[in-house]
């Protein structure tokens, strides 16, 4: 990479990408408001939210979950970066690890049940993806000989082609990282959330607007491993992340939230189940 | 001058062992532990100016072969003698098959192969003498403030530390002659003499729940001393020589010696406690927590994955290395599975090393150059960490009476200090840009042309996630009550806390450096049959084939968010506290407390997920280890 490369490579990881997440939120309750006959908000209240968020007088239950939110964002910027700059792909993944931890270990600085219940949760769903995507990273890995994201670039086909199940595999970890129904176990967007926000209780004011932006981060991480499996034209790419993220959208209306003893047997049976078959194919195909 | 280091990291801890013994003073006590410290650590230091592979035949020019036969036989009749005033068949039995054997072995042994070559100082002997003698002169030291304090609670009339701390540094004698020496009889008495310093340390406190433990972790490490005998035996009469370079030089070639190496690996799953033999590590947590830190750390356990790495060349590129690899993924995940069920810290930490272990055999298998390298880091920096969580772990129980992390809920507020290193240290177990975590990655990219062995791993590596953000965060749990007040202890305490700490971020740090001193020249050497490129270095980053990791890099990109979370902390002291939510039913007399029925306030209490029905022993137990089982006969069958 030459030096204005890594510079574009900066400016879009961590501003262009971002506000793009931020108006892909917007957009997204937007549809999920249709889908229930409502009319939604406009689509620029993701950032309303923030704005008003940092307006507010900051209270905390706990100094340390200023410190967390720092770092929940600090790791989830960092993987963003190091992906535009094409580092390598299970480096990424350990580093998105670094926030949602942080994310966990604030909320449970607060002795309050709706927060230590959250971060039981979350910690929940960390163990039902983190081995999705590192299956995800390997599937990559055979195709294409190298962990590192030029490799992928690289190809002549889209991946898709090669790993239409660990797509799938991918697909289940979106819907966790998204929050989205049936896996919005820890925290969810919608108003029938018997624990509050869960992992996000105790956040609050300018504090909880970190972790919504280091939230978009996160999304817009896992948006471009998604990106990666039609790498070969930008149409291909906006199209298959547009579908995706619509049927996200879809499954989240249409089906409950389920038990996390449900989530932890459908992401780790299925979700490996799958894996194994698709890297199968690819070591003997 | 190799001479002289030889002499003072292996003989010195043997004599200053005596010395401990007979000495009956406390001050006296000190000194000479501190002394055999001081020496252990630099002459451990020291040996890193020394260039690869310096030979000795003979240490200060004397032939010390004799004296060694000798205390082979002594160490077996003891351990005979404990078999038969416990009435325990199976150590009697397994004893007097080693006497036995033994001696047939001094007899046939080829007279040529003692005395040549006895001692070997290479890059894998250097780390494991490093890790030996500086973390376990740590823990001796930490140790003594720590039986002080240990001996005034059971209200002792004589006091037991002679014994306790002659053993503890005979331990390090014994480890180090293990790590060094390139005889095979030799091992195999080094390798004995750790068994005894298990056995006589988890004995200590003379509890019947101690006596019990301790002869089950001397029947299980002998079980595995016959097995070593045995191999030992097999190789010695096929190969006519004992000499370890020899023996990895002939056995690609001679392919039915995989079984006798089989052997050998076997008597490494005892001693490095892999399932199904898992239990008698777990009970060693009933000894005083320094021979836990020793026994999970630097001594022991370590014995037994150096012995899978030592050996990887004679075994790599076969099906057995295979299954070797499956034999240590399957342990990794299983552990970690089950310290996931265990509230009682101690326990948790035990099961985290045998997870980590079994990480580090199945790298042993993979046995890529990539795969032994990040073996070798996931050695030294599970050693540094696993001492100081243990040491945490201790000094925290001697405060609060109470080994359950449930009990631990908000020990922020009663020591911040110890709470603190405690979390920093769990997070180095998991985070980048951290060396266990830099060792994670590369055995995970190193393996992952093994589908069903990616998968374990993959699935391990989140487990293990899980059950350390548990604990690290649970240290944090507590109400905000105003300034929080760093606790005192004692400077013997602290300092091996601080030391530990700052090894575990320095060395973290310094990987490429390490990687380049000395794991580079051990990997680039070792004659692996499974050969991809050599992982190099460059301006702090380390390059495999298959990916890069930026240590340097991310370390100053951490310390930017760590400057920057600090400083947010720092403003939000100015902060307005608040109570935690509590649906708005808060009292009003205590923010912590809501009003519930009869308006009576109550204290809302949480505790951890353990996912007993899951993951508990009771669940698990049998199939984990029925499944390790098979995969050890897989792995000696694959030897055939």
């Amino acid at each position: 990479m030459t030096s204005a490369q890594v510079f574009l490579a900066l400016i879009a990881g961590l501003f262009l990408a971002p506000l793009a997440v931020g108006v892909l939120t917007g957009v997204d309750r937007r549809v999920t408001a249709r889908l229930q006959s409502r009319i939604g908000p406009p689509i620029l209240q993701p950032f309303y939210d923030i704005a008003k968020l940092m307006g507010k007088e900051p209270m905390l239950a706990n100094h340390w979950l200023a410190f967390c939110s720092m770092l929940y964002l600090a790791g989830a910027v960092t993987s963003v970066v190091l992906f535009f700059l094409q580092a390598d792909l299970l480096l990424i993944f350990f580093v998105q690890a670094v926030g949602s931890v942080f994310l966990v270990i604030g909320a449970m600085t607060v002795p309050s049940p709706y927060s230590q219940i959250g971060a039981h949760r979350e910690l929940l769903q960390i163990i039902a993806y983190e081995p999705l995507l590192i299956l995800v990273i390997v599937g990559i890995f055979l195709a294409t000989g190298s962990f590192k994201i030029e490799a992928v670039y690289a190809m002549e086909q889209p991946l898709l082609f090669k790993l239409p199940l660990l797509f799938l595999v991918l697909g289940i970890a979106l819907t966790i990282k998204l929050r989205k129904s049936p896996f919005d176990i820890s925290a969810s967007h919608h108003a029938h959330q018997e624990i509050v926000r869960g992992v996000y209780t105790e956040y609050s004011g300018p504090y909880l607007a970190i972790v919504e932006i280091a939230h978009w981060f996160e999304i817009v991480l896992i948006l471009c491993l998604l990106s990666l499996f039609w790498s070969t034209s930008i149409v291909g790419l906006v199209l298959l992340l547009g579908i995706t993220y619509f049927v996200e959208i879809l499954v989240d209306n249409t089906t409950s939230r389920m038990t996390w003893r449900w989530m932890l047997g459908t992401a780790w049976i299925t979700g490996i189940t799958f894996s194994l078959i698709n890297l199968l194919w690819l070591y003997y195909g | 001058m190799p001479d002289t280091l030889l002499f003072i990291l292996v003989v010195v801890p043997f004599i200053a062992a005596l010395g401990l013994y007979a000495l009956r003073n406390d001050s006296l006590r000190m000194v000479l532990v501190l002394a055999t410290a001081v020496l252990l650590t630099g002459s451990s230091l020291a040996l890193f100016s020394h260039e690869t592979a310096a030979f000795s035949t003979t240490l200060l020019g004397l032939n010390p072969q004799p004296l060694i036969v000798l205390l082979d036989f002594v160490v077996l009749f003891i351990i005979l003698a404990v078999g038969l005033s416990a009435k325990h068949r199976l150590i009697i039995y397994l004893a007097g098959a080693q006497i036995v054997l033994l001696a047939v072995f001094k007899l046939v042994s080829p007279a040529e192969a003692t005395g040549q070559a006895m001692f070997l100082v290479d890059p894998l002997a250097k780390l494991m003498v490093f890790v030996v003698s500086v973390v376990g002169s740590v823990i001796v030291i930490h140790a003594l403030p720590y039986m002080k304090n240990h001996e005034e609670h059971l209200h002792l009339t004589t006091s037991r530390q002679p014994q306790f701390f002659a053993v503890m540094v005979l331990f390090l004698g014994a480890m180090n002659g293990l790590v060094l020496t390139n005889d095979l009889g030799n091992f195999y008495f080094f390798f004995e003499v750790t068994t005894l310093c298990s056995f006589l340390l988890i004995r200590h406190d003379l509890t019947d729940e101690a006596k019990a433990n301790s002869l089950r972790a001397l029947w299980i490490n002998s079980l595995g001393g016959l097995a070593l005998l045995i191999g030992l035996l097999w190789i010695s009469l096929d190969l006519g020589t004992v000499n370890i370079q020899q023996i990895l030089a002939m056995t690609p070639e001679a392919a039915f010696l995989l079984l006798p190496i089989g052997l050998l690996c076997f008597a490494g799953l005892t001693k490095a406690a892999q399932l199904p033999f898992q239990s008698w590590l777990l009970g060693a947590m009933v000894a005083p927590t320094p021979t836990s830190a020793l026994l999970h750390s630097a001594t022991m356990v370590k014995a037994g994955v150096y012995l899978f790495l030592r050996f990887s060349p004679a075994y790599s590129g076969t099906f057995f290395s295979t299954t070797v690899a499956l034999v240590g993924a399957f342990t990794f995940l299983a552990a970690a599975g089950l310290a996931i069920s265990q509230s009682n810290g101690k326990k948790i930490l035990a099961y985290s090393t045998v997870s980590n272990l079994g990480l580090i055999i199945a790298c042993a298998g993979v046995g890529t150059p990539a795969a032994i390298a990040a073996g070798m880091f996931l050695i030294m920096f599970h050693a540094v960490t696993k001492a100081l969580l243990f040491l945490c772990v201790g000094t925290i129980e001697q405060r609060i009476a109470s080994r359950d992390i449930e009990d631990m809920r908000g020990l922020y507020a009663v020591m911040p200090v110890t709470a603190l290193i405690a979390v920093l240290g769990a997070l180095t177990m998991i985070l980048p840009p951290f060396g266990m975590l830099l060792g994670k990655w590369m055995a995970i990219e190193a393996s992952a042309h093994n589908i069903l062995l990616v998968v374990i791993l993959a699935l391990g590596s989140a487990v293990t996630v899980l059950y350390w953000a548990r604990w690290a965060g649970l240290f944090m749990t507590y109400p905000f009550k105003g300034r929080i007040y760093a606790e005192s202890q004692p400077a013997m305490t602290r300092l091996p806390l601080f030391g530990l700490i700052a090894a575990a971020v320095l060395l973290s740090f310094y990987a490429p450096a390490i990687y380049n001193s000395l794991i580079y020249p051990t990997i680039s050497t070792l004659p692996l049959a499974m050969v991809d490129a050599v992982p190099g270095t460059s301006w702090g980053i380390l390059v495999m084939e298959r990916g890069s990791f930026p240590v340097i890099p991310l370390f100053l990109v951490a310390a930017l968010g760590l400057i920057a979370a600090i400083y947010f902390y720092k403003v939000a002291g100015k902060v307005k506290p608040t109570g935690p939510y509590l649906s708005g039913a808060q009292s009003p007399d205590n923010e912590n407390e809501y009003i519930g029925p009869l308006r009576q306030s109550i204290l809302p209490a949480t505790s951890n997920y353990y996912l007993e029905k899951i993951f508990g022993e009771s669940t698990i137990n049998r199939w984990v280890n029925t499944t390790a089982m098979v995969l050890i006969l897989l792995m000696l069958g694959g030897g055939l």
